[in-house]
């Protein structure tokens, strides 16, 4: 049976002045996904080591890592399917650290929740369902796949640079209420990014494109929103 | 070392090899040179007043030399990366080729390749009909 080497990044806040890299052996077969192999550590080596994770299926997004050089879900990651049987795992950059592999989404929920991310109407619902044509559900199809990984937000300067700003995946969830043709809303979340904590500190650097690991585009739907605000600026209309 | 806290082990690591990230730094990078330069260019230009003729004919006579050629050539180069980027980034923002970004930017270093070669071509011309002294 092959043998994967997991190098974990670990650090204890509360025990630790500098986080290491430890080194396990997991023996794997065809299926192993890295998340598999951190609960192997777990199991056999070190029930310290701590992570996140729930749907195991790369919905829930909470097993986002950086892994290998690049950021990945653990549960999707097959071991096989990486370069070599080293793997490093490390909790995801630029995110302060609860503990190992854990970090603190505190903030990266709060600006989530800052944009208010449900569906707001003003007019009355019809007796049925809002009906939408193909058309405008379609322009749903992107961002609605976000799982809130924060993937896009540990790799992003400008959040790095500005603690303030709402960041790429709060902004992508603004933006696919602002495309629902259902939503009423426009001018009470369009205050929430139309500032300079919102849409207009993405300098399009586009690494949240390079992080995503459901390969969405972030960009593209901030880049809707700064056109957005700014014709709603100069002309008074929201759409 | 200093210890680290939890808000600071984490940071410095990850992502620094975007294509992206690379334009923007360098974006940045240019920019600066090109406002220092901006400074340094008015400063030269009032020597003329400030100095007379004189000292501006001198200091002329010091930019002829092969080095400053040399260093005209970087300040093309940021000139055109930071034009040709910006370009990018104008049709970014107008919402054109966003999902090409790195198409798009290769497409701009392409030409300021081509633009490039030709100021390349013409400063080291002048290097040989200067007869190449350093300083």
């Amino acid at each position: 049976m092959p043998v994967a080497t997991f190098h974990i990044k670990r650090f204890d806040p509360d025990n630790d002045d500098m986080p290491r890299y430890d080194e396990f052996s997991v023996p794997y077969e065809a299926s192993l996904t890295v998340l598999d192999g951190l609960f192997y550590v777990q199991e056999h080596f070190d029930g310290s080591l701590s992570f996140r994770y729930c749907c195991r299926a790369a919905v829930c997004g909470s097993c986002a890592m950086y892994i290998n050089g690049r950021y990945r879900l653990a549960c999707q990651t097959n071991v096989r399917h990486l370069d070599g049987d080293v793997i490093t795992v490390e909790a995801m950059p630029h995110m302060p650290l609860v503990k190992d592999l854990v970090c603190d989404m505190t903030d990266f929920f709060a600006k989530y929740e800052y944009i208010e991310p449900w569906l707001m109407r003003n007019s009355q619902d019809p007796a049925k369902e809002i009906g939408q044509t193909p058309e405008e559900r379609k322009k749903l199809d992107m961002p609605i796949d976000c799982i809130l990984c924060g993937a896009c937000y540990s790799t992003c300067p400008s959040v790095w640079g500005e603690g303030n700003y709402i960041g790429p995946a709060a902004l992508l969830k603004a933006y696919r209420f602002e495309v629902d043709s259902r939503d009423e809303a426009r001018k009470q979340r369009l205050a929430h990014f139309d500032n300079e904590h919102g849409a207009y500190r993405c300098h399009t650097i586009t690494n949240c494109v390079e992080a995503c690991p459901k390969e969405l585009n972030p960009t593209e739907g901030i880049q809707w929103l700064k056109r957005a605000a700014v014709r709603r600026r100069l002309f008074g209309r929201l759409k | 070392m200093s210890a680290k806290n939890r808000e600071t082990a984490n940071v410095g690591a990850g992502n620094w090899k975007g294509l992206g990230m690379w334009a923007w730094i360098l974006f940045r990078v240019a920019g600066v040179v090109l406002v220092f330069y901006l400074f340094a260019h008015i400063g030269v230009i009032s020597s003329a007043r400030l100095g007379g003729h004189h000292t501006m004919n001198t200091i002329f006579k010091t930019f002829d030399k092969t080095l400053f050629v040399l260093l005209d050539l970087l300040l093309v180069w940021a000139v055109l990366f930071h034009g040709l980027n910006g370009v990018r980034i104008v049709l970014m923002d107008l919402g054109i080729g966003i999902t090409r970004h790195k198409a798009m930017f290769w497409a701009c270093m392409a030409v300021a390749v081509v633009c490039f070669a030709f100021f390349a071509y013409s400063a080291l011309n002048f290097i040989a009909d200067k007869g190449g002294a350093w300083l």
